[in-house]
Order: structure tokens, then sequence, then C-alpha cells
């Protein structure tokens, strides 16, 4: 008795005293920092992940082929279909990442705040990278209060495509300028089935569908998200209500269960089923890539673009838009800094580089240089876009150490509203209730 | 030290330590690995949790000590506990009771059918075959309210079907169904149960002029009781766990598919309705890494589930330890 | 038999709790039959109806697959070879195969020998280590995932199907209390005469238990089997960002999100992904029905 006992005991200590030694650690082991001048030679392997998939990332691979080519010591091992939760799954369990694309500059505030991502203000100057080739804009999108942590690599811009033929069919001529302009337009252009059901839509207002999501909505309505201190601007800011005002009437009207009946019966977005490139809605509010998508999948479709209309009280912003980028940076735990700056710096400041993924993804270039390339393709299309990234009513979401979670508070919000309804005012205060509550925990005391 | 009285071939207390010992020994060997493992994944678990709840940690830094901080925010600030909870107890309330009493039906109209009940058998055990994720893509899909072959059969027959996965009032007793189509395990364990009830006792019971009502009630019943508090638990702990029908329901009947979504982006759509207790812990662990935070629901969650399963077991005479025979 | 005189048949109605029943008059007895097989067709019919239209859907272009026609034109048989080339399904198959098997053989040689002792050895605290074991079989895994994966994450093996096979070599709760149930149904006398006989408890085990056991453990194993082969949370959390890593749950999970939904595709994956299952269960049929029955009713 006696014996056993002192043997489970014992087992008990030995085992709780190494899973407490396990604990201790914190992710990532042992990593390298960045040396004091530039390196000279480099080699060895380098982990790239990023989230495009598919043809888009086959686009990816030239490119990185093209700086294994300069570089023919270094190997890039790329890891395709990384989200952000995937990315930082990876980068928190250690140092599997060296260089990580994010298709958003959501997780900047959060990455730069927790180290997720290295400071890489020491190597820009160390190498001397001229930042004034990038817009401010770009560039406020990529640090967080003074740490940067990430560098942009080619933008995403929003605005309003439109199919040319059924607009002509109901008699218009050019697109909408307004939202009321629009909600008219739609009107027109939505036709019936037999039985009372939706079989083509001219705007879809849901929320949560495709790409309509608030944060591409705020910059129509100079809508504000957060304050200087980094607390909800939400309820305080008279765009949102008039945003939600008019999508919810739009709603409304149409009928929401006619309206998710139908929505839920549209192709999903990146499918060749697309609801705007099979013509099951005549227009919609998708990104400068969807350029890329319509020529790949629906080459016949006569369609054009334009900057997204505005509210009916802010027609002077009208050319601008919602612009957000990729940002890349490079991990905490990574091994090989040293290679992670130099394919960094390749894929963000060669403009060889970058117009390739331009012409590839048809994404908007982020470097001067890159934009004014005679060898970047232009269709008359994809000027659109070009236009809306450089016009001066361009607007970006804030970074916070909540990353996303803000928008997506607001958003969880939004999509009940449109169905449920209730009382807008208090809806918003609570919502800025939630985000500043989200960020005490997580920064606060 | 030496007896006087013999002993034959048993362990002696007048030399105990040598057989004993080994036999000790022996045990625990072959406990060993057992032994180690509840340590490794549930003792220590279970404290470590504890002590992450009063920190902030995201796993990029070693783990702040913050105190309360997190369970004030569960209790006060947290915007989708609540509904996580309310849903999950939903799922506990309404699913298993619906699930175990139409697998009882089943079972009962097996166990009187005679001719090919091999073939009911397996018809009605098949769903429960399919693994779950494909079972809740094919479910989602077949019960679009715009274009899957439920809705348009209803039509057919002149009913407007609802909006079944994409209405909120709709998306949990759509999972109802779907937990309805498979309970075949459950069912193939009554049915078994039903067949062993003694036919003497149904006999006695009508000879004494009990009608087929009072024979369920006072015969079949307490013969199945065993068996049917069984699946009560193992209902109990699924409803409490309940994640993946849920949040793969979500995802698909969301439709999104931004190229590299996580999950975090359609939880409990539509409108939070799916949105589980251990969803909701999953985000906040491996979306937003707030660890610290997860960690302060997973010890909430041990609470809760402990106090339900104790209440549960008590009446469940067959999991005491009766020791070795 | 001769009490059809005295009792009346009350279970006609398909709707009032069957039972057995001694067999009644031919009139009420024939509207019974014709009434209980007609709910059993109609339900039988409604239970089989998703896969046949799931099987139809896989059958399917994907142009027809959004629309209201129920009968595919043309059979696009070859969704079931896209399948394999559009995503890696066989690499997931092997996956799903890897776990599941070596969690069950890790499982048996863990787990096995710990229920035997719970069951047939009478030691000190052979209770508390049951109610331990009971607990931890009844806890949500999400209770302790947190510092299980933090410990995983330290030891790297984060992104594989590792920290979900590895476990299983010390033991899974739920398998050591079936098999517990199962080794307390044979009786004491053999071990005894076992021991007698001067096998030691190794022995005893060997070549006494098991062979008797066979039912309950390979009931057993296949639940393991199945739990592994079907378990979506746990690649979820540790697989998600290695593809070379997913299993089919998790991969059918994420089919749809990474190639569009094309449903006709999907639903092929669907079957091809619940085909092996079923085919497990035509062959392993008696030992599958009597593992399930004998765990629900001893348990």
């Amino acid at each position: 008795m006696k014996l056993r006992s002192h043997r489970i005991i014992a087992a008990v200590a030995v085992t709780a005293a190494a899973a407490l030694t396990l604990a201790g650690c914190s992710g990532g082991g042992s990593s390298s920092s960045f040396e004091s001048t530039t390196p000279k030679e480099l080699s060895g392997t380098v982990s790239f992940w990023h989230f495009f998939s598919d043809r888009e990332a086959k686009v990816i691979q030239s490119v990185v082929d093209d700086f294994e080519k300069k570089n023919p010591k270094v190997t890039v091992e790329v890891h395709s279909g990384q989200d952000d939760e995937k990315l930082r799954k990876a980068i928190a369990t250690g140092s599997k990442v060296d260089v990580g694309l994010s298709y958003s500059t959501d997780i900047v505030g959060n990455f730069c705040s927790t180290g997720a991502f290295r400071s890489l203000n020491k190597v820009i100057e160390r190498d001397k990278v001229d930042m004034s080739q990038f817009s401010p804009t770009v560039k406020s999108y990529t640090e967080f209060k003074g740490t940067r942590c990430s560098m942009p690599m080619l933008a995403d811009v929003y605005g309003l495509y439109y199919n040319k033929k059924l607009l002509q069919a109901a008699g218009f001529q050019s697109p909408p300028k307004t939202l009321g302009e629009l909600e008219t337009m739609a009107d027109k252009l939505t036709t019936f089935n037999p039985d009372g059901s939706i079989k083509t839509l001219g705007f879809n207002p849901t929320m949560g569908w495709y790409e309509n999501a608030a944060s591409h909505y705020g910059p129509a309505a100079d809508a504000d998200w957060l304050k200087a201190d980094g607390t909800s601007a939400i309820s305080a800011s008279p765009g949102w209500t008039d945003l939600i005002t008019w999508q919810k009437a739009f709603v409304d009207k149409i009928g929401w269960d006619k309206l998710n009946t139908f929505t839920s019966g549209l192709g999903q977005e990146f499918s060749a089923d697309n609801a705007f490139q099979k013509g099951a809605v005549a227009m919609n509010l998708d990104g400068e890539y969807r350029t890329a998508f319509i020529a790949d999948q629906a080459k016949d479709l006569d369609y054009g673009t334009a900057p997204f209309p505005t509210a009916d009280g802010h027609t002077e912003l009208y050319g601008g838009g919602y612009l957000t980028g990729n940002i890349i940076g490079i991990s905490k735990g990574s091994k090989h800094p040293e290679l992670a700056w130099a394919l960094l710096k390749y894929l963000t400041t060669d403009t060889g580089a970058l117009v390739k993924l331009a012409n590839g993804l048809k994404n908007v270039p982020t470097t001067t240089d890159a934009l004014k390339s005679p060898d970047l393709e232009v269709s008359e299309q994809y000027k659109t876009f070009l236009d809306i990234a450089s016009n001066e009513h361009v607007a970006t979401t804030p970074a916070s150490p909540l990353g996303a979670g803000y928008q997506q508070t607001f958003q969880d919000w939004w999509n009940k509203y449109q169905s449920e309804g209730g009382d807008l005012k208090s809806g918003l205060k609570s919502v800025d209730k939630q985000i500043d509550d989200a960020l005490a925990l997580t920064t606060g005391p | 030290m030496t007896a006087t009285i013999a002993r034959e071939g048993r362990t002696a207390t007048a030399r105990p330590s040598r057989a004993r010992t080994k036999r000790n020994l022996v045990t625990l060997a072959l406990l060993a690995p057992a032994l180690l493992g509840l340590i490794i994944f549930f003792v220590y678990p279970l404290i470590a949790s504890v002590y992450y709840s009063f920190t902030r940690f995201d796993l990029v830094s070693p783990p702040e000590w913050i105190g309360l901080r997190n369970y004030t925010y569960l209790f006060t600030q947290d915007p989708n506990v609540w509904q996580a909870t309310l849903n999950t107890l939903w799922f506990v309330v309404i699913w298993v009771p619906v699930k175990i009493v139409f697998a009882l039906l089943i079972a009962g109209l097996l166990a009187r059918a005679k001719s090919a009940s091999g073939f009911w058998r397996t018809l009605f055990y098949l769903p429960a075959l399919v693994p779950p994720v494909a079972s809740v893509v094919a479910f989602v899909f077949l019960f679009n309210p715009g274009t899957g072959p439920v809705n348009q059969i209803l039509k057919a027959i002149g009913i407007q079907g609802p909006l079944w996965f994409n209405d909120p009032a709709w998306s949990k007793p759509s999972l109802v169904l779907l937990g309805v189509w498979v309970m075949g395990d459950i069912m193939i364990i009554f049915l078994a149960s039903l067949l062993d009830v003694p036919r003497e006792q149904y006999e006695a019971a009508s000879l004494d002029g009990a009608s087929g009502l009072q024979q369920v009630r006072y015969v079949t019943l307490p013969s199945i009781s065993p068996v049917l508090l069984f699946a009560v638990v193992t209902g109990v702990i699924a409803a409490i766990q309940y994640f993946t029908e849920a949040a793969v329901a979500s995802g698909v009947a969301s439709g999104k598919a931004v190229v590299g979504e996580g999950i975090g982006n359609n939880l409990g759509y539509p409108n939070g309705s799916l949105l589980t207790y251990t969803q909701w812990l999953y985000v906040r662990g491996f979306s937003t890494y707030q660890l610290g935070y997860a960690s302060a629901l997973a010890v909430l969650l041990f609470v809760v589930a402990s106090v339900i399963l104790i209440l549960l077991l008590r009446r469940f005479k067959a999991f005491t330890p009766e020791g070795a025979r | 038999m001769t009490s059809t005189t005295l009792s009346r048949p009350t279970s006609a109605s398909p709707t009032a709790p069957p039972k057995r029943k001694k067999p009644r008059r031919r009139g009420t007895a024939l509207l019974g039959w014709i009434a209980e097989h007609t709910v059993l067709v109609a339900l039988g019919i409604l239970f089989i109806a998703p896969i046949v239209f799931v099987t139809l859907t896989s059958l399917m272009g994907s142009d027809q697959t959004l629309t209201a026609s129920l009968w595919p034109n043309p059979f696009r048989w070859d969704n079931y070879v896209t399948v394999f080339t559009t995503v890696p399904l066989l690499q997931w198959f092997g996956n799903s195969a890897l776990y599941a098997v070596l969690a069950t053989v890790f499982m048996l040689v863990s787990s096995v020998p710990a229920a035997y002792a719970l069951a047939k050895i009478k030691f000190r605290g052979a209770n508390v280590l049951f109610t331990a074991i009971i607990i931890a079989m009844l806890l949500p895994p999400q209770v302790t995932a947190i510092p299980i994966y933090v410990m995983w994450s330290n030891l790297g093996l984060t992104g594989s199907l590792w920290p979900l096979i590895l476990p299983n070599l010390l033991g899974d709760a739920f398998s050591i209390f079936l098999l517990r149930q199962f080794f307390l149904t044979i009786p004491t006398e053999y071990s005894d005469a076992a021991r007698i006989d001067g096998n030691g408890e190794f022995g005893v085990l060997w070549r006494v238990v098991l062979p008797m056991a066979k039912p309950g453990i390979a009931a057993t194993a296949i639940f393991m089997f199945f739990s592994s082969w079907n378990d979506y949370y746990g690649p979820l959390l540790y697989t998600s960002e290695n593809p070379d890593a997913w299993p089919v749950a998790y991969g059918l999970a994420s089919f749809r999100g990474v190639h569009g939904t094309d449903w006709g595709l999907t639903m092929a994956m669907t079957m091809l992904v619940t085909i092996p299952v079923v085919l497990i269960f035509f062959f392993a049929q008696r030992v599958f029905v009597e593992g399930i029955t004998l765990t629900g009713v001893k348990g």
C-alpha cells in the first residue's frame, strides 16, 4: 500500500513538473534577429504563407519563381490558401512561417502590437527603402502606433459593376451616382417569375452577401469607425445612420423573405456561378480583382465599372471608395529574417514583380513606379479602379488591436438589423459598447 | 515472523511483501498508460485552464495575469455568451428528447414487424453511418429555400416552404430534422432492448386487464429504463458539446466563400441562431486568440456540464463502480 | 395463447407505443399489419429520400444543380472522376485511414490493460480511478482543449494529426469504460481458475480474458475507428493550416469553400466519403450491431 502510494505520488509529481515546464514556454522557440548591415550573400530556405488559391496562386508562384531566379541559392517554400486565422495559428505555434501575406489590413493593428509580425522600422532605414513611393493612405494601413510591421503588397479598391446589356434594355445609359439613383434603377431592373419570386435583381442590398460589408459602404457617406483613442465612433457618426436607414428601406421594399430566398439560391462568389457574372444581379459592389475573374470565367459579359454611388447627402465624395490592401510581414518566430526581408522587399518594391502581380491578379499596384509602368495592362474597366485609388476621397478602415473584431461586431449587428429591425439608435449604441468593452479586455489594465 | 498456521498457494500475511508487491507492480504496469493519460490530458489541463482563465494570453507572448477581468467580461459584457448558452440549452432540452422519442417509436415499430425486419433495420440505420460533415452539407443543400428539392416538392403540393437553414427561427429545427435522420444508432439499442423484454410480463399484465398503454407504462418502460437513461446521458453530452453540425451548417448556408475565410466569419449564421457555446469558445480561443478569455469560458462550461451530469448520473446506478469481481 | 379470448388487441393504431404481442384475431390483425407497414414504408421513403437526392445531384452538372429540375440531364458520371482531380481526395482518405487505424491500435494497447485491471483486480483506489475516468469521458473536450493545444504547440506538432493520434497511447476514457463493462461480464471463475493455475495477471489477461472478450473489444475498436474517421473538431483545431494533413471530414467541409460550390461535385464527394463507411458496415455487420447493442444494453 505505502509502496504504491509513493509511486503514484512520484509519478504525478514528475509528470506535473514536466507538463508545467511545457506550459511555461510560449509559442515559437528561439528566433533570429536582423543583422546590422545588409547581407551580401543570400542562401537558404524561406517559407512564404499566403491566402491566394487556384488561378491567383499561380500568379504568385510565377513571381516567386522570378525571385528564386534572381537569388539562385534561395528556395522559397510556398503555402497557399492560408487565411488570417491559419496564419495566426502558424505564427503563434512556432517558426513555420517566415513571410506571411494577408488579404486585408485588419490584422495589422493586432500583429504590430503583439509582435506577431516583427517591426521593420530598423531594416527599412538600414536598407534605405524609399517610403515615399507609397501613397499616404497605403502607408497608413501598414503600421500601428509608430511600429511598421508590414509592407503593402498591392491594394484592393471597391466600386460598382454594372451589366451594360441589362441596363440598356431598361433604358439606362449610364450608371447611378447616388444611392437614391441606384435604388430607382435597381427597381426597374428587377424582374419576377410567374410565381412572384425574383428572377433577376437590379441590385442586392443584402448585408453580408458577397462583398456587401459595412466597411465597403462606409466611404459612401464618410462614416467613421473609431475615435483617435481607439474607441468606437459608430453611433456618433451620422454617415452610418444614413447608410443603414437607406439599406433597411431598400430591403423592406423588396421584402426580406423574398430577398433571402433569392439570395440563398445564388451561386458562390468566386465560382463561375457568381451572380453578377451570370446576370442574376444587374449591378453589384465588388473589388477590382473581379475584372480578372470575369476575363477568366465570363469573357462574353458586357459590363462597365464606375465608382460606387455616394449617399444622397454626400455627392462631393463621388469618385472615391473603399481601399484596403494585402499586407506582408515577417513572423516573430522566423529563423531566417534576412531571407524573409529580401523576399518581402522584392514583392513590395520591385516594379517588375508588382506589375506582373497586378496584371495577373488585377489588383491595384501600390508603388508610384508600378502605377506609371508602361507594362501595366489597363483595360477600360480596370482603369476605373486606378482612378478611385488615387482619388482624394478614398478611405480605409483604421487599425486596431482588435484586428477586424470591431468590424465584425458591427457587421453582425447590421446583419441582424436588416431582417429583424429594432431601434436604430440604441442598436448602434450597443455596438459601441461591445467594441469598447472588447478593447478594454484586450488592452486594458 | 514464522506463522504457525500453514498457508497454501495464497498470498500469506506472514510474508506480505513479495507476492503482494509483485501483484501491485503488475497492476500498476497495467494501469500506467491510462494513469499517465489521465494526468496529462485531464488533470493538468483542468488546472491549467483555471490558471489561464485569470490571464490575458494570445500564444505569441507569455500569459499576463489580469485577475478576474475575464470573468467580469464574461458575466457582464460579452455580447454573445448569453445567446450561445441559450442555443446550447435549446439543443439539450429539445434536440435530445425529440431524437430519443423518435428513435423509440421507430424501434417499437420494428420490434413488431416480423417480415423483412433486417431490411428495415438497415434502412433506418444507414443514415447514421454517413459522416456528420457529409450529412450536414447534404441537408443544407437539400433544404435550400429557393432551389432545394424539399421546397420544390412542398411547392408542388401547394405549401410555401420556410427558409430552413437561412431563417433564424428554422435553423435549429432544421438541425433537429438532421438529428432525427441519423438517430439510427440509438434506435438499434432501443430495438435490442425492446426485444429483450420478457413476454411473460406482457402476458401477465394483459391477464390482469392492463390496456396497451398501461402495458407500456408498467412493463416496457421500466424494462428498458437503463438503456433509456444511457441514451439520455449520451444525448445530453453530445448536446452540450454541439459543434460540428452547427458550425458546418452556418458556413454552408451562408454561402460565404471569401477566399480564405475562417470559422469566425459565419458564426452562428443566420443571426447567431446556430451559435453554440463550444463554437463561441473556439472562436475566442483560436480565431481572435484570446486564450485567457476562452479558458474562462472553458471553466464555466466545466462547471455547468458537471452540474448537469451529476444531476443525471444520480439516477443512473449502473455507473456506480462495483469494484472488481 | 389462450388469453387472446380475454384481451382485446389495443395496439392496432401505430401511433400508440407498440410492443410485442401475442397473435390477435385475424380481422384486426390485418388492419394493424397494414397500418404499421404503411407507416414504416412512408418513414422509409422519407429516410431514403435524402440519399436518393444526393445521389441524383452528384450526377448533375453545376448548371443544373441550382435549378428546380430534380433529374440529371445529362448524367455527369465524370463528376466522380473530377472530384479526384480537383481535390487531393486520395490523400485525404489516406490521412483519415492513418488517423483512424493508429488511434484504434494505440487505444487498444493502452486501454485494454487498464480496463482489465479495473474490472478484474481488487486494488485500492479503483473506485476513485473509475470515477475519474467517467468524469473524463463525460466532459466536453473544449474544457481541456486550450492547455493541451498550448502543450502541442510547444512540442511543435501542431499542423499535423499527431496531437490527435498520440494521446491514445495513454488510454481513451470512453474506451476504457466500455472495455471494463465488457470484462465485467466475463465470469470471475475463469480468471480465478487461471490464477490458481499459476498465471500472473498478464497471463490471465492474455490467455483467458481476451479471447472471451473478443466481441466487446471489436465493438470498442469500431467505435474508436469511426469516431476518428468522422472527427471534424480535432482536425479543425490541429490541421487547418496544413492541407497536406487534412482528413476527409475536414476536407469535405473546406472543399466547398475553396473551389466555389459546384454542388454536383460536392455531392459526389459526399457520396465518396460515405461509401467506404457503408462498405465496412456491410462486411462487419454482425460485429457492428452486436457491439452497439452490447454497449447500449450493458452501458
